[in-house]
């Protein structure tokens, strides 16, 4: 093959600003020298270079839509460089979790006099209900955590607790739709993942940028739809792990076929492929799907280390919840979402099956359960990524799309509650948010958010800003209409929020 | 050759010429007086009249569906002060934010547009009526959407350069190009039409030996030979069936629950789909089956004769909704496959999806809520939540009178045998049991015996203990042998005999069906806010609203003439008429999806006001009526695409176009395709040469593996289509290629390119395999080639030369060019040298031949030239 070259010959990768693995004894670059694995080389970078596809890599940022993953600069100064979103979809019940009321308390089994947006008409009440769990001020900073969530309350300290969420919208897709796209119910648009892949390229060669770890109990509401990329190419889109062993299939070989033998194939197949290409130039799927190939080979080295966590300590997994039937399932994605910010993956999302957050009926039981399973893996997770050095630069995300209301929904031991996007709670930390404060407030019973509002919106372009992105000018053309995350509605960068 | 007229036609006023795509209210150009009916009401319809003029009573006692209305104000006082912008109350709720409460809330641009409005003295387009009736209603404005004016049959627009025109098609898409200062690519060659024409009409390749004589042929029509092979062979049916089949949301399993149960006769309707294309049936008539065919059989349904077997299987389109009532199911599951089987039909018919109107009316579209229900109660007869037939209750059978006398005359017979074998049986065990009592000591023999012939039900406490301390004088059946071998095998043999007796019977099929009981007729009320636990006012079958003039659209509520409600067939009929607005814009763009990678308009399943556009709106409307109009063949239709200046351009990019349209949306090319995941998997096969091309039957099973992925029971290589179709167990090849899962139905198919699929090319067993198929296949063809077992790797690869080629024929249906063979050889030459030195069961010299070749054949397989279609 013609393109054989070192691997390190690739260019300007964009390492403006320090990389965020302190200690990793093998890096990207050097595993790949050491496997002598010649894949490696056929970056897609050159590749597209060769064949002129790729505009003058001096040009100014988002001149153009990208179609390559080559790493970029963002606008500014980045705090962040990876994130790891635990999406909570469902609904979690704030007013039960992370924003207690004493007025809602005191008002326990009143009717509450003001207005309420409900998403079930048939089954709504106005008849309050009061938490049925206590709170605790936590750590030096002294915020306010239910006794639901023991392990968050640990790491007070290191969270930045936003209370003030709203959607304006109680239905899930609507909501959901809003945070992973940047309008209300509008499906088939880009995710935040596809956007920052978009932005900033790969830091990893190995893996793909945006992954995505789904439950055993399925995907969540919308399916797939959830890591789609929209109006951009397919290179832009979440790859999904699968929930069980072998998370990725096909990704091994059979023995005979490993190492050289494969090497020569996919060699043959690139050069096929390269001369299709000639008669067919600027043609993004089939460059798409070269580029697909290489990242298939060398994901066979690298997801399959990527994955393994039994080189992780004892303590690692105790720490994650693994040695707990309740807890490993969650535990071992988290622990897997850190080996992969680890290896350069930019946007790792985790979602739930069958909406456990969706507390309609039972919320005495339904609550605590899922609690239970993902309280410790989460709270694990930050302190896994700061004891590493790593939380400075990855951002950790918590949170539903809505939250739920403080008024019952059915009567009795078996009640609970009904959607509400007017007011809810999310959480992040490391990668630039203050920590250690709780921001914004909700109405004295936690209906509506009525201090420092915070829109999907508002969170996408402080997300962005704090991966060094100016979300008015990360600008994607699609047919001649500049198309942006936020989708030119009202979108402020909740300074409050920043470190 | 077509007469030539103005373009654009000056009856279709708003036929933007801009390449804007999808544009949304509030585009009132802004040297224009905004009109209420045409600007202002949109936006309080999206925002505000939900409330304030949809409700009863209105909220605030404000009614915002007139200006007088407005004007007039509600328990706030006046709404508007016409001229004054700053005085006016709902704009100033508009600009506070406090309205409307929820977070969509008013964009800036239809606040400016309001403003501008109010500014201009609150103008309206005609005097508004004193009062009007509850209700939003449908304005003149609303009707006016594209989608919803009446059919019109342009005239045919005028072009610079008429001999482009082939078909009537290339006269519009020509049009619009010359517009933009483009025109059409010049067409694609020879080889790659015939490719593209297998692909589109066949989903299966050509073989090289056909591209070949294609090529070669003089024949002035040649093209058109080749378009009539095409749509005549079997094959056809079985693409454009599995194109169908995503619109009707087909499975083999009823999914919604854990369980999925399957749905053993589904298949029969995939079948008739694939004997109706392939037999062109009209389409009036493949929808109108479809929607009533059980309305056109009369009951009861038994005795069937082929053509009322054909016309029920046809039903099996309303049964297609995934369904959790196995068992009978509750309320809500219940409504839940109401609500999903007018999705299904509405997003495959009227290009709209009307369940937004399930609890309100729409907001952005003319669908009143009643519309929803009184669709609804065009199917309520039939799918009646008070009267349900659970899913094993949905099942005719084929059984005739001949079958069942058969059956029973069948019957009697093994019963007689039985009779017969009982009676052995009882000797056997008897004539065992004396000579077994004899083991036992006599004073116990008497009693002994008693109790063993004692039948089990009646023997006494005493008797029981007995036999417990005796175990071996209970002789039952099942034990004889041990007693008596010969005994026991001669009941065996009668008892098999019985059996191979029973087997002889005919066996009781099914068709899963769509029926209605006679001269039921439930009441269909509207669910305020789609609660079915709070039904409210009655309301009768009819079409939507907006396709008819006012007053037009009620159908029947009872056929006298039928046994039945007659209120499909009615419903069928009108959809079928020909000048059915949304159906046949509906269907015809959902063709043009099929052969150009895209519809007329981008949004199959939504035609309102949320969706896309018409790109060529005059185009689509001629289409469709030239559809209803030329009797609604299909093939008819395919013929013109294919023969048209359009669909036979290259695909290349040109930059010219690509600074204008790089999605292509004006068609100055065809586009490069990637095959769908069926058309993948069945290249793959026929490339092979493993393709079994049987058709039609019961579902081909699929089954987990032992790493838990779905794929084909055996391995069977049958064409995609007839693979088992289960919602839990979706095929992982066809899965990862973007197959639809079938939650409802699939509007349209996506393309991703994901490393998944890399990965499945380069290590999946099915890949793997059926790339060996095709080595061995290739070199058995080639013949011996006379080269020593140790000649050196580059020998063994110059005697594969002739396999080579014929592989390249088989995945690409052309011969490797010099370069093309030159490469393979050097391929072949390496991984023929890296296997010399592997194990010594792959190092064996036809082993390692077989094997080089097969990593050979992998490449094609996998490779964009293979996978997509240019």
């Amino acid at each position: 093959m013609s393109t054989e070259q070192s691997p390190d010959s690739s260019g300007d990768r964009g390492d403006r600003y320090p990389r965020r693995i302190p200690g990793q004894s093998l890096g990207r670059r050097g595993f790949l020298s050491h496997t002598g694995f010649g894949l490696g080389a056929l970056a897609l970078a050159d590749l597209l270079r060769q064949e002129g596809l790729l505009a003058n890599p001096a040009k100014p940022q988002f001149e153009a839509p990208f179609n390559d993953l080559q790493a970029r600069a963002p606008h500014f100064p980045p705090r962040a460089t990876a994130m790891i979103s635990l999406f909570m979809h469902g609904g979690p019940a704030h007013m039960d979790l992370t924003d207690p009321k004493p007025q809602l308390q005191k008002l326990d089994g009143m009717d509450y006099g003001g207005e309420v947006a409900y998403s079930f008409v048939n089954r709504a009440s106005k008849r309050l209900l009061g938490s049925p769990w206590k709170f605790t001020a936590c750590g030096q900073s002294g915020t306010q955590i239910s006794e639901l969530l023991p392990n968050l309350q640990r790491i007070a300290d290191d969270i930045c607790l936003v209370r003030s969420m709203h959607t304006g919208h109680n239905g899930h897709e609507v909501s959901i739709r809003y945070f992973h796209g940047g309008i209300p119910a509008v499906l088939g648009r880009p995710t935040l993942g596809s956007w920052l892949t978009y932005a900033l390229g790969s830091e990893s060669r190995d893996l793909p940028s945006y992954m995505v770890l789904v439950d055993p109990e399925g995907h969540p509401v919308d399916g797939v739809t959830n890591w789609s990329s929209g109006f951009m190419p397919p290179l832009f889109q979440g790859t999904a792990l699968r929930a069980k062993e072998p998370r990725i299939p096909n990704l091994v070989p059979p023995p005979w076929l490993a190492g050289p033998l494969q090497n020569k194939n996919l060699a043959f197949l690139d050069s096929l492929n390269r001369r299709h290409g000639q008669r067919h130039p600027r043609e993004p799927d089939l460059d798409a799907r070269i580029a697909s190939y290489e990242l298939a080979a060398r994901m066979q080295l690298s997801a399959t280390d990527a994955l393994d966590i039994s080189q992780e300590t004892a303590a690692t997994h105790r720490l994650y919840g693994l040695d707990d039937p309740v807890t490993k399932e969650y535990g071992t994605r988290c622990l897997i979402a850190r080996r992969l910010v680890e290896r350069g993956v930019r946007f790792v999302q985790l979602f739930l099956g069958g909406q456990p957050w969706d507390n309609h009926s039972n919320i005495r039981e339904g609550l605590p359960a899922i609690c239970r399973r993902t309280d410790k893996p989460a709270a694990a997770l930050v302190q896994d990524l700061k004891s590493r050095g790593m939380l400075d630069t990855t951002l950790v995300h918590w949170g539903g799309e809505i939250g739920r209301l403080p008024v019952t929904e059915g009567e009795g031991s078996g009640c609970g509650r009904d959607h509400n996007g007017q007011g809810f709670s999310i959480w992040m930390a490391g990668g630039g948010v203050k920590p250690g404060i709780a921001f914004g407030e909700t109405d004295e019973v936690g209906h509506r958010a009525v201090t420092d509002v915070v829109t999907p919106n508002d969170w996408q372009a402080t997300v962005l800003r704090l991966f060094g992105l100016d979300h008015e000018r990360l600008v994607y053309r699609h047919d001649g209409v500049e198309q942006r995350l936020t989708a030119g509605r009202p979108a402020r960068i909740v300074d409050g929020i920043l470190a | 050759m077509f007469p030539a007229n103005r373009f654009p036609s000056p009856t279709l006023p708003g036929v933007a010429l801009a390449i804007v795509w999808m544009t949304m209210a509030g585009t009132c150009p802004a040297d224009d007086i905004p009109s209420f009916e045409r600007d202002i009401r949109p936006i309080l319809r999206a925002h505000c009249l939900d409330c304030h003029g949809g409700s009863d009573p209105f909220e605030g006692n404000l009614d915002l569906r007139q200006v007088r209305s407005m004007l007039r104000g509600g328990d706030s006082g006046a709404a508007l002060v016409a001229g004054n912008a700053g005085e006016s109350l709902v704009l100033e709720r508009i600009r506070s934010g406090e309205m409307p409460p929820s977070t969509l809330k008013v964009k800036p641009e239809e606040l400016a547009l309001l403003e501008r409005w109010v500014a201009a003295g609150a103008p309206t387009a005609r005097p508004e009526p004193e009062t009007i009736p509850p209700g939003l209603g449908i304005t003149p404005e609303e009707r006016e959407w594209w989608a919803f004016r009446p059919l019109f049959s342009p005239t045919l627009p005028a072009v610079s350069r008429p001999e482009l025109v082939s078909q009537p098609i290339d006269a519009f898409l020509l049009a619009r190009l010359e517009h933009e200062g483009l025109s059409f690519s010049p067409s694609a060659d020879r080889a790659t039409l015939i490719r593209r024409a297998s692909f589109d009409l066949l989903g299966l390749p050509p073989s090289a030996e056909e591209v070949d004589a294609f090529v070669a042929d003089p024949d002035p029509a040649a093209w058109e030979k080749l378009v009539e092979r095409l749509l005549s062979s079997p094959r056809y049916g079985e693409r454009w069936g599995r194109h169908w089949l995503d619109a009707a949301g087909y499975a083999d399993s009823a999914g919604a629950t854990q369980d999925d149960p399957l749905r053993p006769y589904a298949w029969k309707f995939r079948d008739w789909v694939v004997r109706a294309l392939n037999a062109d049936m009209p389409l009036d008539r493949f929808l109108l089956e479809q929607l009533a065919g059980d309305e056109l059989v009369p009951q009861p349904h038994s005795q069937l004769p082929p053509d009322a077997i054909d016309r029920l299987t046809a039903t099996g389109f309303l049964r297609m909704a995934a369904d959790g009532t196995t068992g009978g199911g509750d309320p809500e599951s219940r409504n839940r496959v109401i609500s999903d089987t007018l999705a299904i039909v509405s997003t495959s018919l009227l290009g709209l999806s009307v369940g937004c109107a399930q609890c309100h009316d729409h907001r952005y579209d003319p669908i009143p809520q009643s519309d929803y229900y009184a669709l609804r109660a065009i199917f309520e007869p039939a799918l009646d939540p008070l009267a349900w037939k659970a899913p094993n209750e949905r099942l005719v059978s084929l059984f005739t009178d001949a079958d069942r006398a058969r059956s029973a005359e069948i019957e009697a017979e093994a019963v007689a045998a039985s009779k017969e074998l009982e009676e052995k049986q009882a000797k056997a065990i008897a004539a065992a049991l004396e000579k077994e009592l004899l083991k036992h000591p006599e004073a116990l023999r008497e009693q002994l015996g008693t109790a063993a012939r004692t039948p089990e039900q009646g023997r006494t406490p005493e008797q029981q203990q007995l036999l417990k301390e005796r175990p071996s004088v209970n002789i039952s059946p099942g034990v004889l042998y041990q007693y008596d071998q010969a005994a026991a095998d001669e009941l065996k043999a009668l008892g098999d005999s019985i059996a191979a007796i029973r087997a002889r019977k005919p066996v009781e099929d099914f068709l899963q069906v769509l029926t209605e009981p006679p001269g039921h007729l439930p009441q269909t009320r509207i669910f305020h806010r789609g609660d079915h636990r709070q039904p409210k006012g009655e309301v009768a079958p009819a079409d939507l609203e907006v396709t008819g003039s006012e007053g037009e659209t009620g159908l029947p509520n009872d056929d006298s003439s039928l046994p039945t409600s007659g209120r499909r067939l009615a419903w069928a009929r009108r959809l079928t008429s020909g000048r059915h607005p949304l159906l046949g814009r509906a269907i015809v763009n959902r063709f043009w999806m099929h052969h150009f990678g895209r519809g007329i308009v981008g949004t199959p399943a939504d035609f309102g006001r949320l969706g896309e556009r018409p790109t060529h709106p005059e185009l689509l409307d001629w289409l469709a009526v030239d559809l209803a109009d030329s009797g609604w063949s299909l093939k008819r239709f395919h013929r013109m695409v294919l023969l048209s200046t359009a669909w036979q351009q290259a695909s290349a990019r040109r930059p010219e176009l690509d600074a204008i349209d790089a999605d292509n949306r004006l068609v100055g090319r065809m586009p490069v395709r990637r095959l769908e995941a069926e058309a993948v998997r069945d290249r793959i096969l026929a490339a092979a040469g493993t393709l079994d091309p049987t058709p039609f039957g019961p579902a081909v099973p699929v089954i987990a593996d032992e790493a838990g992925e779905f794929v084909v029971k055996d391995s069977l290589p049958r064409r995609s289509l007839w693979l088992q179709q289960r919602r839990s167990m979706p095929v992982q090849f066809l899965a990862t290629f973007d197959a639809p899962s079938m939650q409802t139905n699939c509007d349209r198919r996506t393309h991703s390119t994901v490393a998944g699929q890399a990965l499945l090319l380069m290590n999946s067993d099915f890949v793997l395999r059926q790339a060996r198929s095709m080595a061995d296949t290739t070199i058995a063809e080639a013949g011996s080639q006379a080269v020593a077992d140790d000649a050196p790797p580059a020998d063994e690869a110059i005697a594969l030369a002739s396999a080579v080629h014929r592989a390249w024929r088989r995945a690409f249906n052309r011969a490797p060019d010099e370069e093309e063979q030159a490469a393979s050889a050097t391929f072949l030459t390496d991984e023929l040298t890296i296997l010399r030195g592997g194990a010594p069961e792959i190092a064996t010299p036809a082993e390692r031949r077989s094997r080089a070749m097969a990593n050979l054949c992998q490449q094609l397989l996998s490779s964009n030239e293979f996978l997509y279609v240019d």
